[in-house]
């Protein structure tokens, strides 16, 4: 019985970080670098067989940061609770400074957590730039989007607030990856809530960076969980999962921008098992 | 008897009513509070009222109440303030637990900062009691607490030099500028939303602005020339918050934060725009309690029962936001929700008024 729950349990997992990545930008997965160095894979728990690790949105900036100063800053920053320790040592974001400083020696990362659950992308959007500014961010990690939508903020101002946001970014040449919108069954038919989504994913398509869906992630935990009559998650266990899983593959794809290269076009995510 | 209607109250209660609108974020209303023409809000005129308020427990400068007796009852005060805050911060917790569970979304347990009381319930509730967690919107009090603790100390500085307290203040928050100085926040990382260390300035201003002695008794004689100066302040920052030309953080020079707008710092911008903004606006409290007495008796009834009144006002701008979830916001959702808001803020204004009457020996 024992072995049968952890088995779930990782099954879970694996469907989790398999889709968190591969909706990522829409781009395909790779486990390796772009001119051939290969990252070290995944946890277990949050390996997938048949479908590997990375999209390809170039994160430029963090690129010439690592090549002029040996140094990142991250700042990490919207509707997140990744500030919360969980259960991996030093947090969530942990993962994503050992990782790097592990993969490229002599590489100092530094994470500054500046994200508030709940945020709306419009008070995040005012906080980012002083935010930048007081840190000197290379890339900024910004979840945002389900705050958003329960708050009813309508869609235009969100595309808006958002699309000026990565601009801005962009043109003080700070590379952005956003972290999508949660999953919940009960607003799988809300209009406001799937018309924000979509537009997130619009977002991020028009201006080239990267995505990670949460949302499609935890929406096919929830499929298998019903297809298989499993104990149900509770949400903080869905959200530790897929927060442990987001941190692996988050770090995962900044190594794998800072192998820069131009993007190549982009595929549908592969399906889970 | 309740005190006549003053300034003071008045715009308190002007405070608190925008306040209430601007924590429903999406709310129609919220494009016509000041915020919007303004580089600073709500919250720096209502720390800077309850600095000047301070001159009512500090006493006159020919009878002042003993030190002792100002640490038992600012302490008392603090403590009140804490209980309040506590006690507002459960019923949101459980006003989200409870929308949570009836609307099967438990997507509303993050709000507000709130994953963390429900992810993360054993650090996080030792983090609530002892300030270091916050929730968003719930945030404003904890600055109280620490600004009530200090006050026996800000009133000890007046009452001995009295030039020296402003100066004094000031360093310490030109010092939390240049140096990044803020308070962390625990179990999730990141800041207090209001560094006390910035915000204690906007206190002392206003509770030095309130006494005859010192820099107040030099703001009264020079009104009118403060406000001359004030009102082109006045309209270059509407016009910078207008058009949106405020000063791009990555291209000033450092101490960025001298340069930059942050609420969390009440950066320089904020301050002077806000100093700026008393100056122009004191003028006109006369003008208004002649024209809508209604109103300024109205807004004086919330001003003269600020606790009470904020309290029910976080509470309410919660249920709001959760009834604008629930209903799907409108225009009409929207007027229904603040009207009956102001209304409610209005009766808790009267209850604790009446309490008052009630308790008090005949």
């Amino acid at each position: 019985m024992e072995r049968q729950g952890q088995q779930a349990r990782v099954r879970r997992a694996l469907t989790i970080a398999a889709t968190l990545v591969a909706v990522a930008a829409g781009a395909p997965c790779v486990v390796h670098g772009q001119r051939g160095q290969v990252l070290a894979p995944v946890p277990k728990a949050c390996e997938t067989p048949g479908l590997s690790v990375i999209a390809d949105s170039p994160l430029p900036n963090i690129a010439i940061a690592l090549k002029e100063r040996k140094k990142i800053n991250i700042l990490a920053i919207g509707a997140t609770s990744a500030s919360l320790r969980g259960p991996v040592s030093g947090g969530y974001y942990a993962v994503i400074e050992r990782f790097l400083e592990s993969t490229f020696k002599g590489l100092d990362v530094e994470v500054v957590h500046r994200g508030v659950s709940g945020e709306l992308a419009s008070d995040a959007a005012e906080r980012i730039k002083t935010e930048v500014a007081l840190n000197d961010a290379d890339l900024v990690l910004w979840q945002l989007g389900t705050a958003d939508a329960l708050a009813q903020v309508p869609v235009a101002d969100f595309f808006v607030t958002v699309s000026h946001t990565i601009a801005w970014l962009k043109e003080h040449k700070v590379d952005v990856i956003l972290v999508g919108l949660r999953y919940t069954r009960s607003m799988v038919r809300d209009l406001h809530y799937q018309a924000v989504r979509t537009a997130l994913q619009e977002i991020a398509k028009d201006h080239n960076v990267l995505r990670l869906g949460r949302y499609e992630a935890e929406e096919i935990l929830e499929r298998i969980r019903r297809e298989q009559g499993d104990v149900p998650m509770s949400q903080a266990e869905v959200s530790e999962a897929s927060y442990v899983c987001m941190a692996e593959y988050l770090a995962r794809a900044i190594a794998a921008g800072l192998f820069v290269r131009e993007p190549s076009p982009l595929k549908p995510p592969e399906k889970s098992p | 008897m309740p005190r006549p209607v003053n300034a003071v109250d008045f715009w308190r209660g002007f405070a608190l009513v925008s306040i209430f609108i601007n924590h429903i974020p999406g709310v129609f209303y919220d494009r016509f509070t000041h915020k919007n023409l303004s580089a600073s809000d709500s919250a720096e005129l209502f720390v800077f009222l309850a600095g000047w308020s301070l001159r009512h427990v500090v006493g006159k400068p020919e009878d002042p109440t003993p030190l002792h007796q100002l640490i038992f009852r600012l302490g008392g005060r603090a403590l009140t303030l804490y209980a309040a805050h506590m006690m507002i911060v459960m019923l949101a917790i459980a006003m989200l637990a409870v929308s949570a569970r009836l609307l099967d979304n438990p997507l509303l347990l993050e709000w507000h900062n709130a994953a963390a009381v429900f992810n993360d319930p054993v650090e996080t509730h030792i983090g609530l009691v002892l300030l270091s967690h916050q929730l968003g919107y719930f945030d404003i009090l904890p600055l109280y607490v620490v600004l009530m603790l200090l006050a026996p100390l800000i009133a000890f500085i007046h009452r001995q030099a009295p030039h020296l307290l402003v100066p004094v203040s000031l360093a310490v928050y030109f010092s939390a500028l240049v140096f990044k100085l803020t308070v962390p926040t625990w179990p999730t990382e990141g800041q207090w939303f209001f560094n006390p260390l910035c915000w204690q300035a906007v206190f002392v201003l206003g509770f030095a602005c309130s006494r005859e002695r010192g820099p107040g008794g030099w703001v009264r004689a020079n009104i009118g020339w403060l406000r001359l100066g004030a009102a082109p302040i006045l309209i270059a920052a509407t016009a910078m918050v207008w058009f949106d030309w405020w000063p791009d953080p990555t291209r000033v020079p450092e101490p960025k934060l001298l340069f930059i707008a942050g609420k969390t710092f009440v950066t320089p911008i904020r301050l002077i725009q806000f100093l700026a903004l008393i100056a122009v606006f004191s003028a006109l409290y006369p003008v208004i309690a002649k024209a809508l007495p209604i109103l300024v008796d109205y807004l004086s009834l919330l001003g003269r029962n600020s606790l009470p009144v904020f309290c029910a006002g976080s509470v309410l701008s919660l249920a709001g936001q959760i009834v604008r979830f629930y209903f799907r916001a409108g225009f009409f959702v929207d007027t229904a929700l603040v009207a009956a808001g102001i209304i409610l803020l209005g009766v808790t204004a009267w209850l604790a008024e009446w309490r008052d009457r009630v308790n008090k020996p005949a």
